[in-house]
């Protein structure tokens, strides 16, 4: 009895010690997010106040209306916008074909491919920078968003294909196999049983794709020259790095930078999870 | 393909016919359906490696079409550059520190998430979060915590007496290493985080129970049954990792600008000073490939050792 109690109380100790840690963890991973959006609600007075108050004293939605009231970072929302669009519609018409051509069919040269586009997905958009600058110079697309969805698509297209193919791997060979044995044409097949059937992992690769494109910085501040084409990074990064920070409204526009990315990936997070740790990485 | 499959398709005359092009049929179809693959690659990932390896023999300039072969002068130029010296260790500890961070908070959090508790799944959700802040958002989050009038980490830092009043770790020569190590860190511990949940999940529980019968403690397991089953994926994401934080630009550039006084400075930002700054081209290009040979050699072992997946 007695013993069957400390056994009890020495559980309790560790549930307790492991709920400590976790929440410790949520703490860490939360607070600088945290600290950005309690701060874009802070009223002016308060954000400048030392030591700064945790909690704004009452919500104040000043800095988004400043935000909003210029014209340009609406400018930079509707491009990173487009850009994304333009880039995820790009990314997932070749990656799906590509992805269902790796693992469907055989033919010379299959695993070479596979072999390259995994280490396509290791090269660095640093390293792609200056030659992706001058194709676009030449192809003259430096004052058009083409040149950025351009950029993008490089460094998004491997690993949309990658995870693609390992959704691809997951659903079995047998379904398609019996639809051809059934006299089936190799599109009906693509477009009634594959589609169908791809359409989540397609979809949240879609999704990934679009905030990979959202978030990138490096080559949409290098491809693109005119102010009117930035992107909402660049413009961002132009705020964050000038004499005069307007912290109130950086914040704000941090904030609503953020949001919606982190909706979509909360959508998609289950098969990100599971595409991700079935293909990206075997030990 | 199933050999039921040529039954049902030799058993009438008609189709015969289709069978017989059958296979021809589907390698044309999936060479049709790889094509945009090929092309793209070549054309946006190949074509600009071997451009830059070329350049990188050249004098070209940003601004002017025309250039000239120079032979070794670019790397002959760098080696003979101190600074060269100086980025290059500065691009190791960043490297060094950062994967080694993120390698094993991402391991610690695994295991936490591994564990079934109440509220498992949204806290694996929650714990993702970082993978998707945009580089941009982290780096104005840095700035403003980090601020030395207003930030609430400077402050904290300057109560503790580590830092003088009104100041901040990112105007220190080794304070704005390490708080952009740790910021990188924070950014950068979900996908070895994810992949090594994967593998825990993978691991044989009845190693487990074994040991906990021969009277094995929770240490004992993880020391000497956890860490050695999770050896070939730490190899995995520590390659990864250095080919991806060693090229990593963003974040760095956006909260220092490489300073202060080229003390946060690595090899990513002077390609890029010296292709945007001094419009020397050629000359960057030589520093990535030198960067480049020794992430190729971690890339073509990841390859080698992730790519003998195929069926």
């Amino acid at each position: 009895m007695r013993n069957s109690f400390q056994l009890n109380n020495s559980k309790m100790v560790k549930k307790i010690a492991l709920a400590l840690v976790t929440l410790l963890c949520v703490a860490i991973v939360g607070f600088p997010l945290l600290w950005m959006a309690l701060s874009s609600l802070k009223p002016p007075t308060e954000l400048f106040k030392s030591p700064p108050s945790i909690f704004p004293s009452h919500i104040s939605f000043e800095w988004y209306r400043e935000a909003f009231s210029d014209t340009t970072v609406l400018h930079y929302f509707a491009n990173s916008f487009l850009v994304a669009t333009g880039t995820t519609i790009l990314v997932i018409i070749m990656a799906t074909l590509g992805a269902y051509s790796l693992t469907r069919f055989r033919y010379f040269g299959r695993k070479a491919i596979t072999m390259a586009v995994l280490s396509a997905y290791c090269i660095p958009p640093i390293m792609l920078m200056i030659p992706l600058y001058r194709i676009v110079a030449t192809l003259n697309l430096n004052s058009s968003l083409f040149g950025v969805i351009i950029g993008h698509t490089t460094v998004t297209f491997p690993f949309a294909i990658w995870l693609l193919i390992s959704f691809f791997r997951s659903i079995p060979r047998e379904i398609e196999e019996a639809a051809l044995v059934n006299g089936a044409s190799d599109f009906v097949v693509f477009y009634k049983i594959i589609l169908p059937l791809c359409i989540p992992g397609v979809l949240s690769t879609g999704i990934l794709v679009f905030i990979l494109s959202w978030n990138e910085y490096l080559l949409s501040s290098v491809l693109i020259s005119q102010d009117t084409m930035k992107t909402l990074t660049v413009g961002l990064a132009n705020y964050i790095s000038s004499t005069e920070i307007n912290w109130g409204v950086i914040m704000a526009l941090g904030t609503a930078t953020t949001i919606p990315i982190v909706i979509m990936f909360s959508a998609i997070q289950k098969y990100f999870v599971e595409g991700l740790t079935a293909g990206s990485v075997k030990g | 393909m199933a050999s039921g499959e040529q039954l049902s398709l030799e058993s009438t005359g008609r189709r015969e016919k289709v069978f017989f092009n059958f296979y021809t049929r589907r390698k044309l179809l999936g060479i049709i359906f790889i094509l945009p693959t090929i092309l793209f690659l070549a054309v946006f990932i190949v074509y600009p490696v071997v451009s830059n390896l070329v350049l990188s023999f050249t004098n070209a300039k940003l601004v002017k079409p025309e250039f000239n072969f120079v032979g070794f002068e670019n790397y002959i130029k760098l080696f003979s550059n101190k600074m060269f010296l100086k980025y290059s260790w500065n691009t190791v500890v960043w490297t060094v520190f950062s994967v080694a961070g993120q390698l094993v908070l991402g391991l610690a959090l695994a295991v936490l998430i591994n564990r079934q508790i109440r509220g498992g799944t949204f806290l694996r959700s929650f714990l993702l979060i970082p993978y998707v802040v945009p580089a941009v958002v982290i780096a104005l989050i840095t700035k403003w915590i980090f601020n030395g009038d207003y930030g609430i980490a400077s402050k904290w830092l300057q109560d503790f007496g580590w830092i003088d009043y009104k100041q901040s770790p990112l105007a220190m020569f080794g304070g704005a290493m390490a708080v952009m190590i740790v910021i990188n860190i924070w950014r950068s511990y979900p996908f070895p985080m994810l992949i090594y949940w994967a593998a825990l999940k993978g691991i044989n529980q009845e190693i487990y129970e074994a040991a906990d019968v021969d009277g094995a403690s929770k240490l004992q397991s993880f020391w000497y049954i956890t860490l050695p089953q999770l050896r070939n994926t730490t190899i995995v994401l520590i390659i990864l990792r250095i080919v991806w934080t060693a090229t990593y630009f963003d974040l760095i550039w956006m909260v220092t600008g490489g300073g202060p006084a080229g003390s946060t400075t690595h090899l990513p930002i002077m390609i890029y000073q010296s292709s945007f700054g001094t419009f020397q081209i050629g000359y960057a290009s030589a520093i990535s490939i030198l960067l480049g040979i020794v992430l190729f050699i971690c890339i073509f072992y990841y390859v080698r050792k992730s790519g003998d997946f195929a069926d």
